[in-house]
């Protein structure tokens, strides 16, 4: 699930700007979309090739302080929780680096997948006449959910979301200057863009030097990741028209009406759990509380590869509040639930710092399945929502009562119809047939 | 009757077809540099004739009128007004509609037409600062670029009209991109200076003003110095490419209708902004002295700080705007013309459909900023198959030699289409696209995002916003106020310091 993220300028002294700077800061804001590596591509207009700079880790360990970026008015980045992930490169027949997030059904891993989807898409280019035409018949042809941005050494910037636009593409503008593109409207926000548009499911947005054209082929059925909504995007993202802080505002509202229980406070598992606890809290009239500290810097600790660096991860971050706690019933709301060993921790922290009862209510359905799209569900034997009742996963984290959110309140959350979004996550059956 | 004309793009064939459709069957006699193949077909259809000659040349504009002797004349663009052509046919006794060169300043010094506007106390106002240099203006900038001032968030412009060109926002607001911008900045500020030496007619060169959001619109009015009437608000997309995105061009495209007022305005909005251009017009004319026959237009836009703003003003009808205007227009021009020229315009003389017109201009690529890409290209055009779509091609940017017609580097043609609603009527211009094509192979552009429901939303959610502010400060009294803070100064108003600056000045 990367975040991926493009800036392109247009018209006289288009070349003054610096592709660098925006690319820091745009990337910055994507995030929370993986922090085990980074990478930006810049193109050297002069010598028609690109320099590719990678660093395992966060943004700021990319643009680490005196690191001397080449001079580029052109370029896109990364960031993923996969190490296996990067800018792809390919130098012939047409030369281009492609940035993708989600996953093209073209190979087992995920990183050679989208090396033959951008093998693909230099020997489209080459053969057809109209580029445009060259990458809607990729779309048209492959299979997946993802979406990519892709520069040539033409200067064309390629964008283009699969069929049932699974993965979200945003477009936004600078002034009569840039026009960007990035996963989430956040990365727009923060380098000054306002969010003009979204690119469509099945649509191919090629910018240019000299105009942006766009083409859409006709789309199979819809499917929304909906995982999106729950726990990846931020929640000042909009995805397309949605706002995500409005549908996790409805999430934490519907699980008040599937779930209700007793309780003095309800606190939410920072950071994603939030705003379902606030929402939660108004809808059950009972009061909402900060329950916990951070320690360190934000980390998303549920993308993290080891048990270890989860765990350490949660414990770091969750130093619960003992005021907001000691000798209360407890309504606690976290995002999801994988293995439920983070979880456990928690509740058993609490219940040592003086709760009463701690009833955990979960703002997604349980996980059950692996996802074929990229997002890095453990397999099936390590989920807990795949064989155990929801009593016993009460029982197992110490918790006095414990539910999930429905997948049909999901939905009704999200504002989307059940049919257009993909819930293979949570329920197994996906999209499209997988091999 | 005859009547001439003057200028050779879009916009003037919408003039002259309006023009030829009046009761008074007017013989139509043109000149322009080029020869545009629509307006070229009407003076032929009329018995009237088309000459080729310099519009901006009022001598051989004059002596084409004295061989015609034209019951009136009326001027198209803004560049034979900022050169007196008005002035010089009137000397001759041959009547004008469009600005005499001392009203057109108007829109001729975008810096004079600020002055005007604080000297008279004009509602909807910028702050702004001149400069006769990039020297100047940068080091003006740099010296408040660690305070929080207005003069971060601005839009660099041109202090001349000088063909839509040159106009950069820079909204400044994120420090951590501040040394970019400002990089920026000061790159523009050298480019405006090399590209207003050739404008000797202006002593400032570059205008810096505040830079404010909301949607924009222009309104057109006609004019006999005593009565404006206004014409229903029009919406231009300035923006070359779709998602809003790029180079400020003259306008790829606009909307207008259904009625006088765009979907996301409101009734106050239009009457204020009428309010507005009215004093505009009273002021040029009382600073000068000259009589202001034809047509003004404020280029507004609705912002928190001020509610209808004005962003610049025009000496004469927008293009593309100006098809949006004549589609909608049911009185005869002719009639609107003879009552201005007369001094005895009425509100009644001038009425307009409540259709929807939707107008989208193609461009080969290479429009705007390398215009040499985008020249001599062979263009054709099914204007039958047009027609049978509901839609009218309206010739712009080309030039015909009698047997084929290339392109001259702007906008090549615009399509406009009158319907219902607006999103109908993008449809339908939609749908003809395709009827034109540049037959070397050379692509043009055009965008589809016009007109559609979408994009109607976007300026609704942008126009309620900015409402909700104005109306807000309209209540609370706060409505044009600025404040700042500087540190080691204190408390500051740039608006009272600009105009204390204006009267020593």
């Amino acid at each position: 699930m990367p975040g991926i993220f493009g800036v392109y300028p247009f018209g006289e002294g288009r070349e003054n700007w610096s592709a660098s700077r925006f690319l820091y800061f745009g990337l910055s804001a994507l995030q929370g979309r993986g922090q085990e590596i980074a990478s930006v591509a810049l193109f050297d207009a002069e010598k028609k090739v690109f320099n590719i700079i990678t660093e395992k880790g966060l943004v700021d360990d990319l643009f680490r302080d005196g690191r001397k970026f080449p001079t580029s008015f052109l370029g896109l980045g990364l960031v993923s929780a996969f190490e296996d992930d990067g800018i792809i490169e390919i130098k012939s027949p047409k030369k281009l680096v492609l940035a993708g997030d989600g996953k093209p059904l073209l190979h087992k891993e995920k990183a050679k997948a989208f090396r033959i989807l951008a093998e693909m898409v230099s020997k489209k280019l080459v053969a057809a006449k109209d580029s445009i035409e060259a990458v809607a018949e990729l779309l048209s042809e492959v299979r997946g959910g993802f979406s990519f941005i892709a520069i040539t050494e033409n200067q064309e910037m390629i964008c283009a979301r699969d069929k049932m636009g699974l993965k979200p593409l945003e477009v936004g503008a600078v002034g009569f200057d840039l026009g960007a593109v990035a996963s989430e409207t956040c990365a727009l926000d923060v380098i000054g863009a306002s969010h003009t548009g979204s690119i469509k499911p099945a649509e191919v947005v090629i910018f240019d030097p000299l105009s942006i054209r766009r083409k859409a082929i006709p789309s199979s059925k819809k499917a929304h990741c909906s995982f999106e909504y729950v726990y990846l995007a931020r929640p000042d993202s909009y995805i397309g028209n949605t706002s995500v802080y409005e549908a996790r505002e409805r999430i934490g509202e519907i699980l008040a009406e599937e779930s209700p229980t007793n309780g003095d406070v309800v606190i939410g598992v920072p950071e994603t759990a939030l705003p379902f606890a606030v929402a939660y809290s108004r809808a059950a009239k009972i009061p909402n509380k900060l329950g916990f500290t951070r320690t360190g810097r934000h980390m998303r600790t549920a993308l993290k590869p080891t048990q270890f660096e989860r765990i350490s991860g949660v414990q770091l971050k969750l130093n619960p509040i003992r005021s907001a706690i000691d000798r209360k019933e407890i309504i606690l709301i976290d995002d999801s639930i994988v293995r439920g060993n983070t979880l456990k921790n928690t509740v058993l922290n609490m219940k040592r710092k003086g709760a009463k009862k701690v009833h955990v209510r979960v703002g997604s359905p349980a996980l059950i399945a692996e996802c074929p799209y990229g997002v890095d569900v453990p397999p099936k034997d390590e989920l807990i929502g795949r064989s155990v009742s929801d009593k016993e996963v009460a029982q197992i984290i110490g918790a006095d009562s414990f539910a999930y959110l429905s997948t049909e309140g999901l939905a009704k959350a999200i504002g989307l119809p059940r049919k257009e979004l993909c819930m293979g996550c949570f329920t197994g059956q996906y999209p499209e047939k997988i091999e | 009757m005859k009547i001439l004309g003057v200028g050779g793009g879009g916009r003037e064939h919408a003039i002259a077809e309006k023009l030829c459709m009046s009761e008074y069957s007017p013989k139509i006699y043109w000149i322009s540099e080029y020869t545009n193949p629509g307006v070229n077909a009407i003076c032929r259809s009329t018995k009237g004739e088309h000459i080729r000659g310099s519009t901006i040349d009022p001598e051989k504009v004059v002596e084409f009128a004295k061989k015609v002797k034209p019951d009136f004349t009326f001027v198209g663009p803004e560049e034979p007004n900022f050169h007196g052509v008005a002035d010089a046919l009137e000397k001759e006794g041959i009547q004008c509609i469009g600005a005499k060169k001392a009203v057109a300043v108007i829109e001729m010094s975008k810096a004079e037409m600020r002055r005007l506007q604080w000297k008279y106390d004009i509602k909807g106002k910028l702050l702004f600062k001149t400069f006769r240099s990039s020297e100047e203006a940068y080091s003006t900038l740099d010296k408040y670029s660690k305070t929080l001032t207005w003069l971060q968030n601005v839009a660099l412009k041109p202090a001349r009209q000088a063909g839509g060109k040159g106009v950069k926002v820079i909204e400044d607001r994120q420090i951590y991109l501040h040394d970019e911008k400002q990089k920026f900045k000061s790159r523009h500020f050298d480019w405006l200076e090399g590209y207003m030496k050739p404008y000797a007619d202006v002593e400032d060169k570059i205008l810096v003003e505040e830079n404010v959001w909301g949607p924009e619109y222009t309104l057109h009015c006609f004019t006999d110095g005593k009565n404006v009437v206004g014409m229903p608000m029009v919406q231009d997309n300035k923006n070359a490419h779709e998602f809003d995105i790029g180079t400020e061009t003259g306008g790829m495209g606009s909307i207008s209708g259904p009625g006088n007022v765009l979907p996301f305005l409101t009734e106050d909005e239009y009457k204020e902004s009428l309010e507005i251009v009215k004093s505009m017009v009273m002021a040029i004319q009382d600073m000068t002295g000259e009589t202001y026959h034809g047509i003004v237009a404020g280029q507004m836009m609705l912002t928190e700080i001020e509610g209808p703003t004005v962003i610049e003003m025009y000496s004469r009808l927008g293009d593309p705007e100006a098809l949006n205007v004549m589609g909608m227009l049911e009185s005869d021009l002719v009639d609107i013309a003879l009552a201005i020229l007369d001094g005895k315009l009425k509100n009644s003389d001038v009425k307009f459909n409540n259709k929807a017109v939707v107008v989208k201009a193609l461009s080969p690529k290479g429009y705007p900023d390398y215009r040499e890409l985008a020249k001599n290209h062979p263009i054709e055009a099914d204007e039958k198959a047009i027609q049978k779509k509901g839609a009218k091609l309206y010739w712009a940017s080309v030039d015909n030699d009698g047997k084929k017609t290339i392109t001259m580097g702007s906008r090549a043609v615009e399509i406009a289409a009158v319907a219902d609603d607006l999103p109908t009527a993008s449809r339908i211009v939609e749908s003809c696209i395709d009827y034109v094509k540049l037959t070397d192979g050379w692509q043009m552009y055009h965008r589809s995002d016009i007109g559609t429901k979408e994009l109607i939303a976007k300026r609704q959610d942008l126009a309620e916003r900015a409402r909700s502010l104005y109306l807000q400060r309209k209540q609370n009294g706060t409505l044009g106020k600025r404040t700042d803070w500087l540190p080691g100064v204190g408390r500051v108003d740039p608006v009272q310091n600009l105009k204390k600056e204006l009267l020593s000045g």
